[in-house]
C-alpha cells in the first residue's frame, strides 16, 4: 500500500493539483494577512468567498465574460468588506460578530439570493458554459521542460495571479507609504493617529482590500475549481486561510508556505481516497486538512511562545554575563 | 432614575434593531416574491395562527412546535453565553451538538438497562463526552495561546467527519436505504409532555431548568463571577489572583457539556434513529441567541423563543409562498449586526444621559437651596 502511495505522490500531476488547490486558500490567506496587518480580524472570509463566488459566477453568466465575473466578484467582496467595516468601526459591532454575520449570509443567504436572481435552488449547474470559466494558459518554454512543465504550465490565470500577489503584497506592505500606514495602524493605533494617520480610514482600506482578495478566491472557486456554484463549495477554506495567516506569522510569504501546506493536505486527501483499500476510511481522510490545520496552529503557537521567552530571558542573561 | 431610563433605552434599541432587520427581510421578500403579502402573513403571524377555510384561529400544534424547536437552541445559547462571558470566541458548540446527539444515540441503542434511568444515562454520557472535547481548544488556548476561535472552527469539521466515519462504517443499519443507525430502545427516548406530533418533550422543561441553574451559576457563585470578570478585564483578574487559565477551561467545558446535553435531548426526543449527516447549525443559532440575550442566561429562553418563532415563520412562508426558507439567515445576520452594534442609536443615548444628568443637577441644587433656607 505504501509503495502505491508514494507512486501517486511523486508525480507531476500531484504537484499540479497541489498548486491548483492552494490558489483559493492563498487568496483568502492574503486577505487575512492584509486585514490582520491593520489589526482587523476578518473571520467573515468564509462567507465572503461564498457570496463572491456566487456573484462572480452570476456576473459572468449575465455578461458571458469571465473577466466581468472576476471583477464583479472583487467588487462584491469590497462592498462586503466595507459593510463589515461600517458596522464594526462606525457602529462598534465586535469585528468577530460582524464576521459571523457575513458567514451566515454566506451559508443561507446565498441560497436565497441564488433563488431570487435565477429561480434555481442549491447550485448553478444548469448555467455553466465554457466561456464563463476562467481560461488556463500554457507558459511558453516552461511547458517544454518535462516535469516542471507539467507542474507549472496549464494553470488558470488566477492561479498564477495568487502567487504573484504574494510578492505584490509584500512590496505593498513594506515598500509603499500606504502599506507603512496600514502596518502602523495595526501595530499601534495611538502612535499612528498621533502622527496624523487616520486609523479608521486605514482599517477601511485594509478590509476592502481583504474583501477584494476574498473575491478573487471566491471567483476562482466557482468559475474554475468547481465549475459552477454550489452550497458546500468553499468547505471551510476561509477558516483554513485564517489558520494559514496565523501560521505564516501574518507575513505574505509565510502565509504562502502555510497555504501550500494546507493545499498539500487537501491534495493528499483526494489522492489517498482513490487508493485501493482506503475506501472505508474516506471520512477520516476528509478530516486531514482540518487536523493538519490544528496541528499547524499548535506548532505556530509553541514557536511564538518560545520566541517570547527568549526575548524575555535575553536581557537577564546579558546582565549575568 | 438613570437606570430606569437606560433599561428602557435598552428595550427601545433592541426593538429598533429587530424592526430594522425585519424591514431588511421585507425588502428582500418584495424583491423576490410574486405574492409578498402572503409571504409576509405567514412569516409574521403564521406560527400561531391557522388560516384554514377562511377561519383564523390559534394554532396549538404550531405553538408546541415552536417551543419544541427551542430545546437544542436554548442549550447552545447557554453554552455560547458562558463561553463568550469569559471572552472566549469558542465556536465548537456546533460540533458538540452533533457529537452529543451521536453519543446519546449510541448509548440509547447499545446499552440495555432498566427503564427510567436509561435516558438519563444517555444524556449524561453525551454531556461528559462533549465536556471532554472542549478541553482541546481551551487547553490549547490557555497553555499555548493558540486562537480558540480557529481551533474550534477546525474542530467542528474534524468532529463531523469522525461522526460520519463511525456512523457509516460501524453503526449503520444496512437494511435501510439511507444511512442511519438502528432505532433507539424505547427506554432511551425522551417522552412528549403534550399530545400530538409536535415533539415538545421533557427536554423543554429541562432546558428551562438548566437556564435557571446557569443563571444562578453565572450571577450567584464565585466561579460565575470569575468567568464574567475575566471577560470584562483579564489582566485585572490575573493581578487580583484569580486562576484565569483554569476558569477559561472551566467555562469552555461547561459550554461543551451544555451543547452535548442539548444535542442528545434533541436527538432522543425528536427522532427514532440517528439521522444527522451534517452539522445541524444549532451552534450558530446559539451565537445569535447569546448576542440577543446579551450573554445573560436568564434571557436565553426568550431569545430562543424569538428565533424559533422566526424560523417557523420562515418555514411556513416557504411552504405557502415562493420565498425560500433560507431567508432566515438574512434576517438573522441583520439582527446580529444591529443588535451587537454598540453605537447603534448612540446619539439618542447621549441625549438621554445629558437629560438625566441635568435633571439630577437641578434636583441637587434645589435640595441645596432648601437646605440653605
Amino acid at each position: 500500500m505504501f509503495g502505491q502511495f508514494f507512486q501517486t505522490i511523486f508525480q507531476a500531476d500531484f504537484l499540479f493539483i497541489i498548486i491548483r488547490i492552494t490558489a483559493p486558500i492563498l487568496f483568502a490567506a492574503l486577505a487575512a494577512v492584509i486585514s490582520e496587518k491593520a489589526g482587523v480580524a476578518n473571520i467573515g472570509l468564509e462567507g465572503m468567498m461564498m457570496i463572491t463566488a456566487l456573484f462572480g459566477f452570476l456576473f459572468a453568466y449575465w455578461t458571458q465574460s469571465w473577466v466581468v465575473g472576476v471583477l464583479g466578484a472583487m467588487l462584491i467582496g469590497i462592498l462586503l468588506g466595507l459593510m463589515m467595516g461600517f458596522f464594526s468601526f462606525k457602529l462598534k459591532t465586535d469585528i468577530i460578530l460582524s464576521g459571523i454575520a457575513v458567514n451566515m449570509l454566506g451559508t443561507g443567504g446565498t441560497i436565497f439570493l441564488l433563488y431570487m436572481f435565477t429561480g434555481l435552488r442549491g447550485n448553478t449547474g444548469a448555467l455553466v458554459s465554457p466561456n464563463i470559466l476562467i481560461p488556463t494558459i500554457d507558459i511558453p518554454l516552461i511547458n517544454k521542460i518535462p516535469i516542471l512543465g507539467d507542474m507549472l504550465s496549464g494553470h488558470a490565470i488566477l492561479t498564477y495571479l495568487a502567487f504573484i500577489f504574494v510578492f505584490v503584497m509584500r512590496t505593498f506592505l513594506y515598500r509603499t507609504p500606504l502599506g507603512l500606514k496600514i502596518r502602523a495602524v495595526g501595530e499601534n493605533p495611538n502612535a499612528a493617529s498621533s502622527v496624523g494617520v487616520s486609523v479608521i480610514r486605514m482599517k477601511y482600506i485594509a478590509i476592502a482590500m481583504s474583501g477584494a482578495l476574498a473575491g478573487l478566491g471566491g471567483a476562482f472557486m466557482s468559475m474554475y475549481y468547481s465549475q459552477g456554484w454550489n452550497q458546500g463549495m468553499v468547505a471551510g477554506r476561509g477558516f483554513i486561510a485564517l489558520a494559514a495567516q496565523a501560521m505564516g506569522r501574518g507575513e505574505p510569504v509565510g502565509a504562502m508556505f502555510s497555504s501550500v501546506l494546507f493545499g498539500l493536505a487537501q491534495a493528499m486527501k483526494t489522492k489517498v481516497s482513490g487508493l485501493r483499500g482506503m475506501a472505508s476510511y474516506n471520512y477520516l481522510i476528509e478530516m486531514i486538512p482540518y487536523v493538519v490545520t490544528i496541528i499547524g496552529l499548535v506548532f505556530y503557537a509553541v514557536s511564538i511562545k518560545r520566541k517570547a521567552r527568549r526575548h524575555q530571558l535575553r536581557p537577564i542573561k546579558e546582565k549575568l554575563q | 432614575m438613570r437606570d430606569k431610563r437606560m433599561v428602557l433605552f435598552g428595550f427601545v434599541r433592541g426593538a429598533a434593531a429587530i424592526a430594522l432587520a425585519l424591514a431588511v427581510g421585507t425588502i428582500f421578500i418584495f424583491l423576490s416574491s410574486d405574492e409578498p403579502f402572503t409571504a409576509l402573513k405567514y412569516l409574521l403571524i403564521g406560527p400561531f395562527v391557522s388560516f384554514h377555510g377562511g377561519v383564523t384561529a390559534f394554532n396549538t400544534q404550531n405553538f408546541y412546535q415552536v417551543l419544541a424547536a427551542m430545546i437544542p437552541t436554548i442549550f447552545t445559547g447557554l453554552a455560547v453565553c458562558v463561553m463568550f462571558s469569559a471572552n472566549q470566541f469558542n465556536l465548537a458548540a456546533e460540533g458538540c451538538v452533533l457529537v452529543g446527539g451521536f453519543v446519546g444515540a449510541l448509548v440509547g441503542i447499545y446499552v440495555n438497562m432498566a427503564t427510567g434511568w436509561h435516558a438519563v444515562i444517555c444524556v449524561l454520557a453525551a454531556t461528559v463526552v462533549c465536556g471532554l472535547i472542549m478541553l482541546i481548544p481551551s487547553i490549547l488556548k490557555v497553555k499555548l495561546g493558540a486562537s480558540e476561535m480557529v481551533t474550534s472552527l477546525m474542530l467542528n469539521f474534524v468532529l463531523l467527519y469522525i461522526v460520519l466515519h463511525f456512523l457509516n462504517y460501524h453503526f449503520a443499519d444496512r437494511s435501510k436505504g439511507a444511512t442511519m443507525t438502528y432505532p433507539f430502545l424505547d427506554s432511551a427516548k425522551i417522552s412528549s409532555i403534550v399530545p400530538g406530533n409536535s415533539k415538545l418533550t421533557w427536554g423543554f422543561v429541562i432546558a428551562l431548568v438548566i437556564s435557571f441553574v446557569i443563571w444562578v451559576f453565572m450571577y450567584r457563585t464565585r466561579w460565575g463571577y470569575a468567568i464574567r470578570m475575566i471577560g470584562i478585564n483579564e489582566s485585572f483578574s490575573l493581578y487580583s489572583g484569580m486562576n484565569v487559565g483554569g476558569t477559561i477551561v472551566l467555562s469552555s467545558v461547561i459550554g461543551g457539556m451544555l451543547s452535548g446535553m442539548g444535542g442528545s435531548l434533541e436527538v432522543l426526543g425528536r427522532y427514532n434513529t440517528f439521522v444527522w449527516r451534517e452539522l445541524p447549525g444549532y451552534g450558530w443559532t446559539g451565537v445569535t441567541i447569546a448576542i440577543l440575550a446579551k450573554n445573560n442566561p436568564g434571557l436565553v429562553p426568550l431569545a430562543a423563543f424569538f428565533l424559533a418563532y422566526l424560523n417557523k415563520g420562515c418555514q411556513l412562508m416557504s411552504t405557502h409562498s415562493d420565498v425560500p426558507s433560507e431567508m432566515i439567515d438574512i434576517i438573522q445576520a441583520a439582527i446580529f449586526l444591529f443588535f451587537a452594534a454598540e453605537q447603534f442609536l448612540s446619539g439618542y443615548r447621549q441625549k438621554l444621559v445629558v437629560k438625566t444628568t441635568r435633571e439630577e443637577l437641578m434636583k441637587a441644587e434645589s435640595l441645596k437651596a432648601t437646605e440653605g433656607e
